[in-house]
């Protein structure tokens, strides 16, 4: 038994970045053209680099930055033409409110670790299985045992890892099997949830996603997911249901994001799908947006499978991590 | 003074593709027929499906099987074909088109063609029939293995097993394809036909069916079964001819190039069924203009019959089946799609004698062959997991064999 309790959800971290951006966006001490590059606010803010990107991710989404030419993101909406700045985010002194900040800093030893080791373990799962020896994984994190069993005890919470026969802690394979088995699950629990989740539906969020889609925006269809999880279907009032599908998402959102990574084209018709998910969910046709959400779930099932084929061709690529023994 | 005609070369067209359709003497003929250049990259399976996906804008035409289309079509470097602008597209052959030759023919396991072959709407592939295509069916084969009758006796049409793949009276003499998509398939069907594994779905294996023929492929490689695993033709027949395998998985054209070792060296008709793949042609997606024309006149020659008279003499069937018949001489048509006894001798593709008069090609006729598929050349769902297995398999038997 883990004798920790469980941590705050993963989604705090991105959210509480995010959180800091957006704020020295507004009050202008990020100016209109920074450069924002992960690496430097992941320093920053004493975090891994995934959150740092979730977080870039949902100020996209909002249209406080966007993408250019360059490696990260310009401050300020698309098409405002302004030039970069490049400058260490260091020096502009950023307003970070003292809450946020100690949540950002009060985490246990372990969380500080967490985020890399996880983003490590989810992207070997596309090439085999892998063995992690405990005192490898410390001598790797240059810490104690007993910060290597509370990050391999969550990594076993959020179905990353198991243990064999043999009690040796295993990462992957991931399987068609697996995806074929999680898609299934997502193809019964969302659909159901949606239906629940009824008026509750932030039907502003939802109507702004789709003039903002109608008026054809190109919106990452990571976004669009997340906005469709957290405004529609999380809205749901079974806590419990939102729970089980949180949890059987992690693992496909892990490999979905290995294999992007890997430089996998990006899904060419989602795009549509969404518009006409959002198109129904405005006009409160919940039933039909509800169906609809199951039959693009049982598709993408056939195109993830695809998509893990593709993988085959890739021989393991070296910088796996050194504590992920190939079986 | 006469002036020479002014003559502005037209740019080359590169082609990637396997050594089984890019011959030289086709290259030259294309070239001569088509008025442009024309160039060749050869590589064994792995290695070109690899570059198809990964450098897309290395070639124009990828050349390879259905099989893999599974993973370069998604990987988005290709663009879908036009029938509309595929001359003889009505004269292809029902084995692609319809999924077999005629309603009643056996399907086979696996990706049979006619699944990848259409492009459907949000651009999957299936087997409604539209107007766009991912890849223009060309050569195609049934395969099996072959064997050395001195170890396994002369036995009768129809007694022939896969299971001979893992037979003791070889222990030490078995070789097999290295190729994840085809090699697995000759020692799944070898270990079903031998009773050691049972699959629901030969051609959709789960992660515990794959790993039970693991383990039967590692105790077999443990008690020293196997020699070898070829990458191409050449090796194969180098195989034989050293008297290195007494059974092994084979090609087509390495039966014409065993020399005297060919007496020895015979194809199986199993009782199981062929293993079956078929090829084609996909315009790359970069594509466009002149350079796409290019593409399209590249593919219709190949329907015109002479490219399809030339693999024939090794062996492989074309999709344009009466275009093939005007190419070849009645002689060799009879022997080859027929199934009849050579009239004559017969040459293969670069004229020396392949066939000796009187001799019969193994399984009859193109369509008693056609009707008999047990499975096709698959990218199984499973097929990441299958490969990273395979590759284990093959490197422990080229490491014992090293040492």
């Amino acid at each position: 038994m883990n004798a920790r309790s469980p941590q705050p959800p993963m989604q705090k971290r991105y959210e509480l970045i995010a959180g800091v951006l957006r704020l020295n966006i507004t009050t202008g001490k990020l100016p209109a053209g920074f450069v924002l590059v992960e690496g430097p606010i992941a320093e920053l803010m004493q975090s891994s680099r995934a959150p740092v990107q979730a977080a870039l991710r949902i100020l996209e989404g909002e249209n406080l930055i966007h993408r250019f030419a360059g490696r990260g993101f310009l401050v300020g909406p698309k098409g405002s033409g302004v030039p970069p700045i490049r400058q260490g985010i260091r020096d502009l002194d950023l307003q970070i409110s003292v809450e946020i900040d100690e949540a950002l800093q009060s985490r246990g030893t372990w969380e500080l670790v967490y985020d890399r080791v996880e983003e490590q373990v989810a992207s070997c799962l596309i090439f085999g299985e892998f063995r992690i020896v405990e005192t490898e994984l410390g001598d790797y994190l240059g810490v104690s045992r007993t910060v290597v069993r509370d990050v391999l005890s969550r990594l076993h919470e959020r179905g990353l890892i198991r243990k064999n026969q043999s009690s040796h802690w295993i990462a992957g394979p991931l399987t068609a099997q697996m995806i074929r088995e999680k898609l299934a699950v997502r193809a019964i629990l969302e659909p159901a949830a949606l239906r629940l989740a009824g008026a509750a539906i932030n039907y502003t969020e939802v109507e702004t996603l789709r003039v903002r889609l109608a008026a054809g925006e190109e919106i990452e269809g990571e976004i669009l997911e997340a906005a469709l999880m957290e405004h529609c279907i999380a809205r749901t009032p079974n806590r419990e249901l939102v729970g089980l599908i949180g949890n059987n998402q992690l693992l496909l959102t892990a490999a979905n994001r290995a294999l992007t990574g890997l430089g996998l084209p990006r899904d060419r018709v989602e795009h549509g799908e969404y518009r006409t998910l959002f198109d129904l969910l405005s006009r409160h046709l919940v039933d039909s947006a509800a169906e609809y959400l199951e039959g693009r779930l049982r598709i993408l099932a056939e195109k993830s499978l695809a998509r893990l084929k593709i993988v085959a061709i890739i021989t393991q690529p070296a910088d796996i991590a050194p504590f992920l023994t190939p079986k | 003074m006469v002036t020479a005609p002014a003559v502005v070369p037209r740019r080359t067209l590169r082609v990637l593709g396997t050594s089984i359709t890019l011959l030289e003497l086709i290259r030259r003929r294309a070239e001569a027929d088509l008025g442009f250049a024309i160039s060749f990259e050869v590589h064994n399976f792995v290695d070109c499906q690899r570059r198809a996906a990964l450098e897309p804008a290395a070639y124009d035409i990828y050349d390879q099987c259905f099989h893999n289309m599974d993973i370069v079509w998604f990987w988005g470097s290709l663009q879908p074909v036009d029938t509309f602008r595929i001359t003889d597209w009505d004269m292809l052959s029902g084995l692609t088109r319809e999924g077999g030759i005629n309603r009643y023919a056996s399907r086979g396991h696996g990706d049979q063609p006619v699944r990848k072959l259409y492009v459907q709407p949000g651009e999957a592939l299936g087997p409604a029939p539209s107007r766009y295509i991912s890849m223009l069916p060309t050569v195609h084969n049934f395969d099996s293995f072959g064997y050395d009758p001195r170890v396994f006796g002369a036995v009768g049409p129809h007694r022939e097993s896969w299971s001979w793949l893992l037979d003791p009276r070889a222990r030490g003499r078995i070789a097999v394809v290295d190729e994840p998509g085809i090699g697995i398939f000759d020692v799944a069907l070898a270990a079903e036909a031998a009773g050691e594994v049972k699959f629901a779905d030969i051609g959709n294996m789960t992660v515990e069916e794959i790993d039970s023929l693991m383990r039967v492929l590692h105790q077999h490689r443990q008690q020293g079964y196997f020699r070898a695993i070829w990458r191409d033709g050449e090796e194969a027949a180098s195989l034989v001819r050293n008297g290195q395998v007494a059974v092994q998985s084979m090609w087509s054209p390495v039966y014409g190039d065993l020399d005297e070792t060919a007496q020895h060296f015979v194809e199986a008709n199993p009782i199981e069924g062929w293993r079956a793949w078929h090829g084609g042609m996909s315009l790359a997606r970069h594509l466009s203009g002149a350079a796409l024309d290019m593409g399209y006149e590249y593919m219709n020659w190949w329907l015109s019959g002479w490219p399809g008279a030339v693999v024939a003499r090794q062996g492989y069937y074309m999709s344009v089946l009466d275009r093939v018949r005007e190419a070849l001489s009645p002689a060799e048509w009879r022997y080859w799609y027929e199934g009849l006894p050579a009239e004559v001798d017969l040459p293969g593709p670069s004229g020396n004698i392949v066939v000796k008069a009187g001799a019969r090609r193994t399984g009859g006729s193109y369509w008693d062959r056609a009707s008999r598929i047990a499975v096709w050349n698959t990218a199984m769902d499973e097929h990441n997991y299958a490969c990273r297995a395979w590759e284990r398999f093959v490197r422990q038997v080229r490491g014992e064999g090293s040492s």
